[in-house]
């Protein structure tokens, strides 16, 4: 029987994190991942907002992953009878500054996990964790789908949303459908010189009211957006699964929301359907207003032997849907906790609860996933009040989500806790935006071990 | 084997999943929720029970497990390597 002293559950964005950290200590580490290679399961937006490289582990901001384009705006268009009637274009900084960097999971997830394998860590892909190996109520390793048993000191679990480990060793109960949105992705290709004279470095969203049908009822869902990629662009919308108190058709909404957005919206049917080609269609369910209900947000976070990371601890963001950076910064806690823990020799719930203190005061998790302003958006649906939808949509999507009380006190302290802590903070983030840029434009990045 | 559908391109299903979603017949209230959510179409309600009508095209999101609250659909993983794939998600 094999014996670790760390195995993390899922290789797609928190685990690989976690599983570097562990092996630069030393500690012989086990990636368990269920799809034949990292990434190509994971189903996302996928624009990583800055704040995750910034304040991130270091070895994501001094490396050449694989980005898709630098974004550096937010155009924020509201729609009415199938115009736009406003754009609020508040929220940009100049290149090669950035808001964020989109991206494709699959050689990005890849990309990480090559990292923890140079480190030491072994990945092993094609294998499905199906329970944890508890006795006496500690979690001391896991089984495989074949029955074989995986011994481990410690398990941190990043495996994403539908969590079904924890949830049959009694450890957590299934997210409520409240909490969870279902987002439908679609994938065009278009050539690079049409996205950069279409949408430049831009992200774009389309936000209306329920009657034009292009999109949830407000606060029950995203609004239809635009991700850009280097020679593609990647639209997607979702809907809570209750909305407005009940199941609503979900898969025939989705679907009419976009047929009608392509049928009616001229932006979509002048600037960008001429020039864009199908390629993918796809869906996965996000567990965005997790940290919002009492329920879901109550949750462990840790156990005996235990830690869990990500998505799978409730921690998605709730304005944005933007859980990447929560997955790496908790990924990052739970590898500091586990290596502190076997250290002492003692990884007992009571010595694991640091894990939660550490949670708690991360600038940005408890933060971003109580952040309401997505959620709020429902009282315009009461009050009708166009100028009010502006403003919110200002204040949520535009300048205003540089707002102290919105991103921008979580970024402040975040910085001033990195300067304090490492003097070259600030030159490693400007070589950062630099090194970035510059590998987009030569579209050149590390090679991957798929290659 | 690897399965495409025409109407999910850029998505690819390698076989061999098992079930990996099962409805408990007794515990099915018979509500359509889990049609109503899944965009693949798994599901139809015969009877007043739902059934699964093919798992081909599932995407593994678990969207019909969230809201058969009286917990009637199990869910587990497919085995490891096998079900949905891409390369644009
Ligand atoms: C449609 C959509 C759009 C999104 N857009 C954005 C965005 O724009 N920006 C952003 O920052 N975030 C976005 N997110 C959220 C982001 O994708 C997640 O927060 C992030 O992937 C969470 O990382 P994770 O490591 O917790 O889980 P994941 O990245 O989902 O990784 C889990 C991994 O574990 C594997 N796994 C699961 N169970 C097992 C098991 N039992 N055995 C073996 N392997 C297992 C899975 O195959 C997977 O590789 C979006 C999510 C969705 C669904
Ligand atoms: S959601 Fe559950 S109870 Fe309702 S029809 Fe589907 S399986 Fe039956
Ligand atoms: S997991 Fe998703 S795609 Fe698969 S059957 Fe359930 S709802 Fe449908």
């Amino acid at each position: 029987m094999e014996t670790y002293d760390v195995i993390v559950i899922g290789a797609g964005f928190g685990g690989p994190v976690a599983a570097k950290k562990c092996a630069d200590a030393g500690l012989k580490t086990l990636m368990v991942e269920r799809s034949g290679i990292p990434g190509e399961k994971v189903i996302s937006g996928l624009v990583i907002p800055i704040y995750g490289f910034l304040f991130g582990p270091a070895f994501i901001r001094n490396g050449n992953p694989p980005i898709e384009r630098p974004i550096c705006s937010v155009v924020n268009r509201i729609v009415k009878g199938g115009k736009i009637a406003f754009t609020d274009h508040s929220l940009k900084v100049p290149a090669p500054v950035v808001l964020g960097y989109s991206a494709y999971c699959k050689p990005f997830c890849t990309w990480l996990a090559d990292r923890a394998v140079e480190s030491g860590a072994i990945l092993r892909t094609s294998t499905t964790v199906t329970d944890l190996i508890v006795e006496g109520g500690s979690v001391r390793g896991v089984i495989t789908e074949t029955g074989e048993a995986l011994r481990s000191r410690i398990v941190i679990d990043s495996g994403g949303t539908q969590n079904m480990l924890s949830i049959k060793a009694g450890i957590r109960k299934k997210f409520v459908p409240e909490a969870i949105e279902l987002y439908m992705i679609w994938d065009f290709e278009m050539p690079k010189a049409d996205v950069d004279r279409v949408f430049g470095t831009s992200m774009e969203f389309f936000h209306a009211m329920p009657e034009e049908k292009i999109g949830a009822p407000l606060g029950y869902g995203s609004t239809l957006y635009f991700f850009t990629y280097r020679d593609s662009i990647h639209p997607g919308l979702g809907q809570f699964l209750i909305t407005e108190g009940k199941v609503p058709n979900v898969q025939k909404l989705l679907r009419d929301y976009f047929s009608n957005f392509t049928a009616t919206v001229t932006r979509w049917k002048q600037d960008i359907a001429p020039h864009a080609k199908l390629r993918g269609v796809m869906w996965d369910v996000c567990p965005i207003y997790a940290g919002l209900l009492p329920e879901t947000r109550e949750m462990p976070i840790y156990s005996d032997g235990f830690l869990i990371v990500g998505d799978a601890a409730g921690f998605e963001a709730a304005a944005f849907g933007d859980g990447v950076p929560n997955a790496w910064f908790s990924a990052d806690i739970a590898a500091d906790t586990a290596i502190e823990a076997l250290a002492a020799g003692d990884t007992s719930r009571s010595f694991l609860a640091r894990y939660e203190e550490k949670i708690k005061a991360d600038p940005f998790i408890i933060h971003t996933i109580s952040d309401g302003r997505r959620w709020n958006m429902r009282e315009i649906l009461k009050s009708r009040d166009e100028n009010e939808f502006r403003r919110k949509v200002r204040d949520h999507w535009g300048i205003g989500a540089f707002r102290y009380g919105n991103m921008g006190g979580p970024c402040l302290r975040a910085a001033r806790r990195a300067v304090a802590e490492d003097g070259k903070s600030i030159s490693s983030w400007l070589n950062m935006f630099r090194r970035y840029y510059a590998n987009w434009e030569q579209n050149r990045f590390d090679r991957l071990s798929t290659d | 084997m690897v399965r495409t559908s025409s109407e999910f391109p850029g998505i690819e299903w390698v076989e061999g999943t098992g079930d990996f979603i099962r409805i408990d017949g007794e515990k099915c209230t018979g509500c359509a929720d889990c049609v109503r959510v899944c965009l693949a179409g798994c599901f139809a309600v015969e009877e007043k029970k739902a059934k699964i009508t093919s798992l081909e095209r599932c995407m593994e999101c678990g969207a019909c497990w969230y809201v058969c609250t009286g917990d009637a659909v199990s869910f587990s993983w497919p085995r490891g390597g096998t079900g949905f794939r891409t390369r644009w998600g």
